[in-house]
């Protein structure tokens, strides 16, 4: 009941405010505030309150019923000012593999010179992430956001709520925005690397062999040896960052969708994809075939996105999608 | 780690909660039994340590087990759950039990709750002015641990979540004010309050010896007069209560004869008139100066012996005005039945005290003279003025007279009267107050429980009921001094040394003013108050309707103020003034229709007026190069204050219009 209400009443929204686009500032005119249950609780409470102060013509206790509900209409306008002014200044989508937590990076800007406490965003069957924010500072809050399957996930339903100061009022905003998530497909496949065609056989070398040509550096990923690790950069403030060197003549990797037997179009694109995570982990370079699309050899983590992403997108129609939202 | 960190987190919130509802219940500590407090300080210990690992939590069974053990408790004690100390104990058990399962937000929302009821619970039991701190810092407390349980985690400083609560109750405070002053009050109550179970203070419906003299080591206020007007001489000043009848020998009662018509009276001399505010005290009497012209309420018995006997128990503070005259007379004969009833004597009691009335009334055979007769005797009998006498004997008036000799007002009092009937004229025991502290802050009297006093009242035919005061013959600086001056030890150690020293006395005096005060404007507050109020306000012949626009207009107003406060301080606000004033500057230009473009600086968007709104030019142009100059001038570092508020006063007071159609900020 609670969530086709809340689904009903977002629709309504969406009706009413629009599509979004960045920066979306939280105005009174996106905001909606409701009590909480404590907030229903509290109002009994007040109720009771009241009742025997008048009963008993008590001043004192009238006053104190009084006071609270001042208090408690306080609250209402703080928390609704919890929210409002708030700017969402970036909502991007980090890609994933199916199967693992894809992540949304919001990136929230605070211009007010007072602090806003616990800021939650959430989104439909997606655990809420909180932050707070300083005054005159923005804070990144990220969700993450489960997958299963690949292709394109648009994220939508988002909301921004807030139940501070007191926990009385819960005031929220849904935010329009076309996110979409690049969901790979797994990497996964028990075929080993193809053998190289018409290139000089070469290996890569562990970081730190002398005499080989430096290639330069690159993010650190999960699984990298520390010994690669460019730790005197790091110590300077730079982001963890991995040497990479290889000997002269890397080797050259051709994928092609159209050279792999197993009937499985998904089983292709998941050996395709772990193929790839593989040839760029070892730092040679590589093309991808698939039908109707050619990438040539390079290698590099613009690449690999460029042929995971083509991966994930095969065979689907621009349009389709499969929401998260359920 | 995370799960360790998760669980550090939650003891903050805890220790609030806690705090909260522990203190809410020893604002009560004194009216439940100590053993619901020893339960609220174990559970609240116990708590604390699971929720810092050092004790493992109880077990649910034995959570059960215990509600039901402490609740039967309860019952035991009190044989209801009704009523406001029952139901206060009950909350402050089930309370603590729920302290020991507090884990989750709404647990601890529950406790708060609880911590607050626990709050109304003893602005309903009591109400004075020195609570009232105590009232306000539970109120903090609670919502403070409302804000910090709310935000959950350690991350909030607790000077941050304290500030927010008491900021937030500061901003309340105006609404709380309006509720407070027009909410229709109701003239009475829903249902029937539970008589409160106070223990009597004051005077009693009867009298033995030295019952008295235990009232006096009291020291406090019994009520508090003040007078429009005259004031009555010191020796004047008997506050009339409770008349006694009846005697069996040793203690005297109000006994049976309310049915008995007034002995109408003549009212002579000038009229006091004053306001009496008494001190709860569970008792039916309502005291006036001697003598009362009439009952100051309709719910008031004016009893055919002078005194004012209410309805109900006075368990509120109660505030009456009237009208006395300390001089009446009554030529109308007493009836057949009040003289037998005030001439009754217990048969066979006190045989030495009938045997020298009748020796004094075979002297002087007039009435007049036979009373003359009896003051001589207690004059001259070597009769000694003490707070604490010997003990009396069964026939305690022939003990007295001829044995001990040694007594408080009680003692003199009821001798006399008995001497009084044994010689055939009615005569009857008055019990109240004589004298009362003067308040020169709050200017009025103050009647305290030493001032309890008892003298006797005979009936002269011709003239009516005469007030004697044998004490005053004994010891006639009781009149004129206060009691502490003539007997320093009737009193108690606290009170003497308030005597003794004039600054602390001082300050006693300034504080039961401000009490007085707080009394009478605060927890006095009703319908009438209210309609006063207004009436002072300028509205005439002020009622319900008045009370409800007043109301309604107070309540829109604060509501708009406070959207107003707290929205504005969520939008983007230029650190410094200059830069406020040039925000203000450039939205004025706006919806003048000129809007300035983000990159364009103060003198190209002067020239751009220049060359596109000629007519704003001669006005927008020197205030923004004024503006330019302060920035980006020579002294642009640290432009003068007054440079800067001079600025600020000149973009305030210029206009330049306003276009109809406006672009919609997109």
């Amino acid at each position: 009941m609670k969530r086709f209400l809340r689904a009903r009443m977002a629709s309504w929204a969406r009706r009413r405010q629009g599509a979004d686009t960045l920066p979306v500032t939280m105005h009174y005119r996106r905001i909606y505030i409701l009590p909480t249950r404590a907030g229903w609780g509290f109002a009994f409470l007040l109720f009771c309150m009241f009742v025997a102060g008048l009963n008993y013509s008590n001043s004192t206790a009238l006053f104190l019923t009084f006071w609270l509900a001042g208090f408690v209409l306080v609250g209402l306008h703080r928390c609704h000012r919890n929210l409002l002014g708030i700017a969402l200044q970036g909502a991007t989508a980090v890609p994933t593999f199916a199967g693992a937590a894809g992540q949304v990076q919001l990136t929230l800007e605070n211009p007010a010179p007072l602090a806003r406490l616990r800021i939650e965003a959430d989104l439909p069957g997606v655990a809420p992430s909180v932050t707070d924010i300083a005054a005159r500072s923005a804070a990144r809050l990220d969700l993450a956001v489960p997958t299963t399957v690949r292709g394109r996930v648009l994220i939508e339903g988002l909301r921004l709520t807030t139940a501070l100061p007191f926990g009385l009022f819960r005031a929220w905003t849904w935010v329009y925005l076309p996110v979409e998530l690049i969901v790979y497909p797994r990497a996964r496949g028990s075929l080993p690397l193809p053998t190289v065609a018409g290139a000089t056989q070469g290996t890569r070398l562990r970081g730190g062999s002398g005499g080989d040509e430096w290639l330069g550096l690159r993010a650190f990923r999960d699984g990298d040896s520390p010994r690669q690790v460019a730790w005197k950069a790091y110590a300077r403030g730079a982001p963890l960052l991995v040497k990479e060197y290889c000997s002269a003549s890397a080797p050259e990797r051709f994928f092609d969708f159209e050279r792999l037997t197993h009937p499985d179009t998904e089983k292709r694109l998941e050996q395709l994809a772990a193929w790839i995570v593989d040839a760029e982990n070892r730092g040679e370079r590589y093309a991808l075939t698939l039908p109707g699309t050619t990438l040539a050899l390079d290698r590099g983590a613009q690449h690999r996105h460029r042929c995971l992403r083509a991966l994930a997108l095969y065979g689907l129609a621009p349009a389709r999608h499969a929401a998260i939202a359920r | 780690m995370p799960q360790l960190h998760a669980e550090r987190d939650s003891l903050r919130p805890m220790l609030w909660t806690t705090a909260a509802f522990v203190a809410g219940a020893l604002l009560n500590v004194d009216r439940v039994p100590i053993w619901t407090t020893a339960v609220l300080i174990t559970c609240a210990a116990w708590q604390l340590s699971v929720a810092a690992h050092k004790l493992p939590a109880l077990p649910r069974a034995a959570q059960l087990i215990l509600t039901f053990i402490l609740v039967t408790c309860v019952v035991a004690t009190f044989h209801t759950l009704n009523g406001l100390p029952a139901g206060t104990a009950l909350l402050i058990v089930m309370g603590s039990i729920k302290l020991l399962e507090t884990r989750s937000r709404r647990d601890r929302y529950i406790v708060i709750g609880a911590a607050l009821i626990l709050l109304l619970a003893a602005c309903l039991d009591r109400q004075g002015l020195a609570r009232v701190p105590l009232y306000l810092g539970e109120a903090a407390l609670c919502c403070t641990a409302l804000v910090v349980t709310a935000y959950g985690g350690a991350g909030l400083h607790f000077r941050v979540a304290g500030l927010l609560a008491v900021r937030s109750l500061v901003l309340a405070l105006p609404l709380a004010l309006v509720l407070f002053l027009f909410f229709p009050r109701l003239p009475g109550g829903f249902w029937a309050l539970p008589a409160s179970d106070d223990a009597v203070t004051g005077l009693g419906e009867s009298m033995s010896p030295g019952s008295i003299s235990q009232l006096i080591a009291s020291y406090d206020p019994a009520f508090r007069v003040r007078f429009a007007g005259a004031i009555p001489p010191p020796q004047e000043r008997y506050w009339r209560g409770p008349v006694l009848h009846a005697f069996d020998g040793y203690t005297w009662r109000h006994g049976l004869g309310q049915a008995l018509p007034q002995q109408p009276l003549r009212y002579m001399g000038a009229p006091y008139r004053y306001s009496v505010t008494l001190v709860p005290d569970a008792n039916r009497w309502w005291f006036a100066l001697d003598t009362v012209a009439g009952s100051p309420d309709k719910h008031v018995l004016f009893s055919y012996d002078y005194a004012l006997i209410a309805r109900d128990p006075v368990t509120q503070p109660t505030t009456y005005e009237a009208l006395s005259y300390t001089h009446t007379e009554s030529s109308e004969p007493l009836s057949t039945l009040a003289r037998r009833i005030e001439t009754a004597l217990p048969p066979e009691r006190n045989p030495r005290t009938r045997e020298l009335a009748a020796r004094l009334r075979a002297r002087a055979l007039a009435d007049p003279q036979f009373v003359g007769a009896a003051i001589d005797f207690f004059r001259s009998g070597g009769f000694q003025y003490s707070v604490t006498p010997p003990k009396l004997d069964f026939d305690s008036v022939d003990d007295f007279l001829f044995h001990t000799r040694e007594g408080f007002c009680g003692h003199y009092a009821s001798a006399f009267v008995a001497l009084m009937r044994a010689g055939g004229l009615p005569a009857r025991v008055v019990t109240g107050y004589q004298g009362g502290e003067w308040n020169p802050i709050g200017g009025y009297f103050v009647v305290r429980q030493s001032d309890a006093h008892a003298w006797a009242e005979v009936w002269i035919d011709g003239r009516g009921w005469r007030r004697v005061d044998p004490t005053a013959i004994v010891a006639p600086e009781r009149l004129r001094r206060g009691l502490l001056d003539i007997l320093p030890n009737a009193v108690s150690g606290s009170a003497r040394l308030l005597y003794a020293t004039p600054l602390l006395a001082h300050l006693l005096q300034g504080w039961d003013a401000l009490n007085t005060a707080w009394n009478e404007r605060i927890v006095k507050f009703d319908v009438s108050t209210q309609l006063g109020i207004l009436e002072r306000l300028g509205v005439h012949a002020a009622d319900w309707t008045a009370l409800v626009t007043a109301l309604g207009a107070g309540l829109v107003g604060w509501l708009a103020w406070i959207a107003w406060h707290i929205g504005r301080s969520a939008g983007p606000r230029p650190a410094d003034r200059l830069a406020r004033a040039y925000t203000r500057l450039c939205n004025k230009l706006a919806r003048a229709g000129i809007a300035r473009d983000a990159h364009e600086g103060p003198l190209a968007y002067a020239e751009r007026i220049g060359r596109r709104r000629p007519d704003l030019a001669a006005r927008a142009r020197p205030l923004l190069a004024r503006y330019a100059h302060l920035r980006f001038g020579p002294l642009s570092d640290a432009p003068a204050a007054a440079a800067v508020a001079g600025f600020d006063r000149m973009v305030l007071r210029c206009s330049l219009g306003r276009v109809r159609m406006r672009q919609p900020p997109s």
